[in-house]
């Protein structure tokens, strides 16, 4: 296995390899988390779950808790206003009043002095079940007779989706050989190493506010606010630095924050809640578990016609975002290539398991499994060269795709090409096997809400000459602040170093839809780049005024026509002066045209897309069917990369996620049960476990992106899956269709053995 | 609830001899902690007797205390029963293999512990001492009585060393496991061996699997099918059928289903012979790799 | 409850503290001595995040009580800017880009500082297995492993 660090061969440059002056922070251990947050009169909150996956609460019975010394407060559905909420779909309460329907289902709260009495009174509650029949498999829960779950969804579909685009019927008349496999996806946790803390404080000046990290927290706030019925001006959250987030924390755990902050209000003291590593796995909203029916339609020439799609993904007890990852996962990895048809049947079911959310990339990374799966079946059914399957059919830039995305810039057949030529695609090694897949994302996603499309910044210049941006995109860890400084700098001309990034107070910047669906660079970035430039606007006009002659700002000061040079402090005074107390402030209002996507989802859903293509060299010990994965080629079209340095963490680590989703992750269930809910069990990629990585950048102007640049971060993780996947069969001759594709499942394959249960 | 950390072997014993049920010797303490504690706690991981490696009449004299961490590093170890290293170096992870100790591995009584495999190949002796001060001697394999649970009463008694005869000329040892990532992780299987070579043929051998039961389990069968035999491929491969037909094993949903698990165990227990063949070739030549 | 009285060098000064011994090392940091830079990440010594170092070997705080760092020296992330300055380990980090979300880097500047003490010189294989008990979920490791790498460089070079 080689085991040398590679170093890529992406030559950094380093005005382009900043980092924001958190990172000293971090290294130092002073960087404060959720966790390491204190305030005097601080009480614990504690959750009882629920221990049956279905079940009636027939009687609570808190005498005993709320007796027990130190125990302020014990809340119950029954004993706070109740009103149900949801992201997509409001099937949840704050607490379980009469029905529970996971393991892990919140039951009732404590509020306790220490951590150890708030979980001794959590112990003392005593609930009387009455056990319901309960139903784990999707495909049960569909059938008649299944035991329900939500009056309100008759048959267990929490959401649904029938599509047909073009005469897909008539494309696998037409076909010359059709390929058809059924793939299955378990639910992957994001693996965030810090675990969710939420400290609530609520008074009757300041209302609510929440101290938690979460990628979307105006998001956070506007539910919270919705759910307790209170002002949106009155909650605010204020967000600790966040300990990664990778899509799992875009809405934080709501039920969580919504518990605190009733526990808060109930007590009048603030309150700190915490999952445990368990906790996190029992009720941390992973991504849904999917099965794909797919069947694709292929002409001998090698001409994708059409794919046929039959979803089903696996909800758990309650939605969270699911509906939304179930479409973008039924649907985004089918712009890969021109298809000329598409039909697809998905359906969300709700099972009595945990309940599911997001993670990078929004199951595209499934889709991308199965799909690039396939492809590589029709090929090797053609007799064609995985990689010639891909050039012949892959999207090009002005393209407009099965679904509408109109491609303003596209390298993905260089990206294709490059990274089959790294990997040494035509110059195989012996006893290897090697794999490619392409995938496609949304670079600053539109539709998450109709009238909300862009993002909005401040930048302010301070009276020290230092400029302040406010902006409510989030950093979790990807460098989203070091990426931002660097467009700010670069609209102002100014060093870097003299620019701080404020994004994790909702009392002072402006909304956000938060860090989701690659906006970032694209959307957040754009906003920042304009608020700058309007700043830079403002600055030239206080410093002419104040010398009354024409100026020019370059290099960093402002310089008039005499050569007179006027100092950014200078000029943040002048106008604090003339205004008495206001400072020089530039708006940045970014909005993307307006998407014309249709009833049918059909049209331009991001603002530009980006895409990869990735390559695996792999190899199979057929005696073990043990997978040894040497090297993965990471080759990505990002448009212009604005910071390399952190381009390549967002390489590294993306390709490792992906690595652990292809062999390694994924729940298990016994019954209703979570059986690896910790990082014993739920097995990331430790440092021992990942193979050479090589980044490859494939850098082009995009119109759209801020300097030409687009998203990275959540398009890592979906092509590594195929890649892998096909590498694996490539060289075992093979191929696992669940995942996570393990030593066992190829041995088992290789050897023809039945599986015992 | 208290906690004494012992400074020789009398203070240790001095502690046990009230029999007290709350009373636990413990080492390094990292498994013990995740479980519900005992309120008296007699820690022994300073004794100088408890964490000596060294080798004493031609005998491998390991302290109970001794840390994965110390034993994988000890060149004295490594000479003369690789398995044992190999092992050591494939426990948890740097920090668990820093502070869990070997009497531990055994005490513990996980049914896979890869170092109390590796001892139960080696044919270690475990040295015992209880409260009164009477001492036993006992071969590390009994010291199991059923799954997760030590025939070693820790409230009365206290495993001091591990006696390991040292492999000699024409001896080896290895020790193989497989496992789902390559760090923080229980193994699939594991096996050990021990075998001398007279004239290419095998004169003696030890053969250990695990999981395979409630203790690291002697494969009785594979070393009646292959002693006599000479080194070689035919032999390892007759090894691996037999140990995977001899082996009760179990499936479980979070490591993998019994079919694979007995598969496993004949390829390790062939990886192990043949390692170990390697070792004892190579130290019946004379030089000492 | 019981407490016991533990004495213990910490960061290099002597430090006495009445605590109940069978709580986690990890909590008498965070809690008593305020050290919060050390992590909690899983409680159990399957993520690494709480690495410091016990007489210079790292270990899980989690999995240490407290009462058996008595009589012997503890030493946390906060030593290494203990005088405002910065380790080369921490140096080194920031220069590869090794610090994405943050949450195990305390623990795996403490592996790494571990390493480079008991080896000045670590091949890149010493380095990944040094850290394999250190789960990240940013990095894929690569910055960081040629973080100490460098580190290993700085260090030899003064």
């Amino acid at each position: 296995m080689p085991t040398g660090i590679v170093e890529s061969p992406v030559k950094i440059d380093p005005r382009v390899a900043f980092q924001s002056p958190e990172v000293w922070a971090k290294v130092t251990g002073k960087a404060i988390y959720g966790g390491d947050l204190m305030l005097p009169g601080m009480l614990y909150g504690r959750i009882l779950r629920s221990p049956h996956p279905h079940a009636r609460i027939k009687k609570i019975d808190i005498k005993q808790a709320s007796g027990l010394a130190g125990v302020r407060a014990v809340l119950t559905g029954s004993s706070i206003v109740q009103k149900p909420y949801g992201i997509v779909i409001d099937d949840e309460l704050p607490l379980a009043e009469a029905v529970v329907r996971y393991i892990g289902d919140e039951v009732a709260a404590v509020a306790a002095v220490s951590y150890e009495q708030a979980a001794e009174a959590a112990r003392l509650i005593r609930v009387e079940y009455e056990e319901l029949p309960a139903v784990f498999d999707p495909a049960e829960a569909l059938k008649k007779g299944a035991p329900q779950l939500h009056a309100k969804f008759p048959g267990n579909i929490a959401w649904e989706r029938h599509l047909e685009r073009g005469n897909c019927d008539q494309a696998f008349r037409e076909a010359d050989i059709v390929v058809e496999n059924t793939f299955t996806v378990p639910p992957i946790h994001s693996t965030y190493l810090e675990p969710t803390v939420c400290l609530a404080v609520s008074d009757p000046y300041n209302g609510l506010i929440l101290h938690t990290a979460v990628q979307s927290p105006d998001q956070v706030r506007t539910i919270v606010a919705r759910v307790l019925d209170l002002p949106l001006s009155k909650v605010r959250v204020i967000g600790p630095v966040m300990g990664g987030g990778f899509g799992g924390r875009v809405y934080g755990n709501l039920k969580l924050y919504i518990i605190a902050s009733l526990l808060a209000i109930r007590t009048g003291r603030p309150i700190k809640m915490q999952l445990t590593r368990e906790e996190e796995f029992l009720v941390g909203r992973p991504l849904i578990g999917a099965e794909l029916k797919l069947r694709m339609a292929v002409r001998s020439d090698g001409t994708i016609l059409a794919r046929e799609a039959d979803i089903i993904t696996d909800n758990g007890a309650y939605s969270a975002q699911a509906p939304w990852v179930s479409k973008t996962l039924s649907e985004r990895n089918d712009s890969v290539y021109q298809f000329k048809a598409i039909k697809t049947k998905v359906r969300l079911v709700y099972t009595n398991k945990v309940p599911t959310g997001q993670y990078r990339a929004y199951g595209n990374q499934a889709a991308n499994f199965a799909t690039e799966s396939l492809l590589d079946m029709a090929a090797a059914k053609l007799g064609f060269d995985p990689l010639e399957i891909r050039l012949k059919n892959c999207v090009r830039a002005g393209d407009v795709t099965v679904h509408g995305l109109q491609l303003k810039s596209c390298a993905l057949a260089d990206c294709l090409k490059a990274a089959a030529a790294e990997i040494g695609w035509h110059n195989r090694k012996e006893g290897r096997g090697y794999g490619i897949s392409a995938a496609i994302h949304s670079s600053g996603s539109v539709v998450f809400d109709k009238n909300f499309r862009g993002a909005a910044a401040l930048a302010r210049l301070e009276l020290d000459g230092r400029v302040s941006i406010f902006s409510g995109e989030q950093d979790y860890g990807q460098g989203a602040h070091a990426t931002f400084t660097l467009i700010a700098a670069r609209a102002l001309g100014i060093p870097a170093e003299l620019i701080t990034i404020h994004t994790r107070d909702t009392l002072a910047s402006p909304f956000s839809i938060g860090a989701l669906g690659m906006r970032q660079t694209t959307i957040g970035g754009n906003a920042i780049r304009l608020a700058a430039e309007q700043l830079r606007e403002k600055i030239v006009q206080t410093a002419a005024d104040m010398v009354n002659e024409p100026v020019i700002f370059e290099g960093g000061s402002v310089k008039s026509a005499s050569g007179q040079v006027i100092e950014l402090p200078a000029i943040a005074f002048r106008y604090y002066s003339l205004t008495s107390g206001l400072t020089l402030v530039g708006e940045g209002k970014y909005v993307p045209a307006e998407s014309a996507y249709d009833k049918s989802g059909y049209g331009n859903i991001a603002v530009t897309y980006s895409f990869a293509a990735h390559a695996a060299e792999v190899e199979v010990d057929k005696l073990t069917g043990e997978i040894i994965v040497h090297r993965i080629v990471a080759a990505h079209d990002s448009g212009r990369i604005i910071n390399h340095l952190a381009a390549l963490g967002q390489v590294y680590g993306g390709v490792t996620q992906g690595l652990g989703m292809s062999c390694f992750e994924g729940y298990l269930f016994e019954g209703g049960r979570v059986a690896n809910a910790s990082l014993a069990d739920y097995r990331i990629p430790t440092s021992l476990d990942v193979p050479a990585i090589v980044p490859l950048f494939i850098e082009q102007d995009d119109p759209e992106g801020p300097y030409g640049a687009k998203g990275l971060g959540e398009i890592v993780q979906i092509p590594v899956l195929g890649a892998i996947a096909n590498a694996i069969a490539d060289t075992a001759g093979v191929r696992v269709t669940d995942l996570p594709i393990t030593a066992e499942k190829v041995f088992l394959a290789l050897s023809g053995w039945e599986c015992e249960a | 609830m208290s906690y004494r950390i012992a400074k020789n072997l009398d203070s240790a014993l001095e502690a046990l001899k009230e029999k007290d049920p709350a009373t636990r010797i413990v080492a390094g303490a990292t498994d013990l902690f995740l479980q519900e504690m005992p309120a008296r706690l007699v820690d022994v991981s300073s004794i100088e007797e408890l964490t000596a490696i060294e080798e004493i009449d031609n005998r491998l004299v390991i302290g109970a205390a001794a840390t994965h961490a110390r034993a994988a590093a000890s060149e004295l170890i490594k000479g003369r029963a690789a398995a044992l290293v190999e092992a050591c170096l494939q426990v948890g992870s740097p920090q668990v293999r820093n502070i869990g100790t070997l009497g531990g591995n055994v005490v513990n009584a996980a049914p896979a512990a890869d170092a109390a495999v590796a001892l139960v190949a080696l044919g270690a002796k475990a040295v015992l001492v209880d409260s009164s001060g009477v001492w036993r001697e006992e071969a590390v394999a009994r010291l199991y009585s059923s799954y997760n649970c030590s025939a070693l009463d820790g409230c009365t008694e206290l495993l001091v060393r591990f006696l390991i005869e040292p492999c000699g000329q024409g001896e080896g040892s290895a020790f193989r496991r497989f496992a789902a990532r390559k760090a923080l992780a229980l193994p699939l299987a594991n096996a050990a061996a021990r075998l001398k070579l007279e004239n290419g043929m095998i004169a003696s051998l030890s053969l250990v699997a695990a999981p395979v039961g409630p203790a690291p389990t002697r494969l009785i069968g594979t070393e009646a099918a292959i002693l006599g035999k000479p080194a070689g491929e035919e032999t390892w491969l007759l090894a691996a059928e037999t140990a995977a037909e001899e082996v009760e094993v179990r499936g479980s949903l979070l490591r993998c289903s019994a079919a694979y698990r007995r598969h496993l165990v004949g390829i390790l227990t062939a990886d192990a012979l043949r390692a170990a063949a390697r070792r004892a070739a190579v130290s019946q030549s004379g030089s000492l790799t | 409850m019981e407490k016991e009285l533990i004495k213990f060098m910490l960061n290099g000064e002597p430090v006495e503290v009445y605590n109940d011994p069978a709580s986690s090392l990890l909590h008498l940091l965070r809690e008593k001595f305020s050290l919060t830079g050390t992590k909690e990440g899983c409680g159990e010594g399957e993520c690494g995040a709480c690495t410091v170092l016990l007489d210079d070997l790292a270990v899980n705080s989690c999995l240490i009580p407290a009462g058996k760092v008595n009589g012997r020296s503890v030493e946390t992330i906060e030593a290494l800017s203990k005088d405002g300055g910065v380790d080369p380990i921490q140096e080194a980090f920031v220069e590869k880009g090794a610090v994405q979300c943050g949450f195990c880097t305390p623990g795996m500047v403490m592996s790494a500082r571990a390493l480079l003490k008991q080896n000045p010189d670590p091949d890149p294989e010493e380095i990944k297995m040094a850290i394999s008990g250190n789960l990240c979920r940013c990095t894929g490791y690569k910055q960081i492993e040629a973080a100490i790498l460098l580190a290993a460089g700085k260090i030899n070079s003064k």
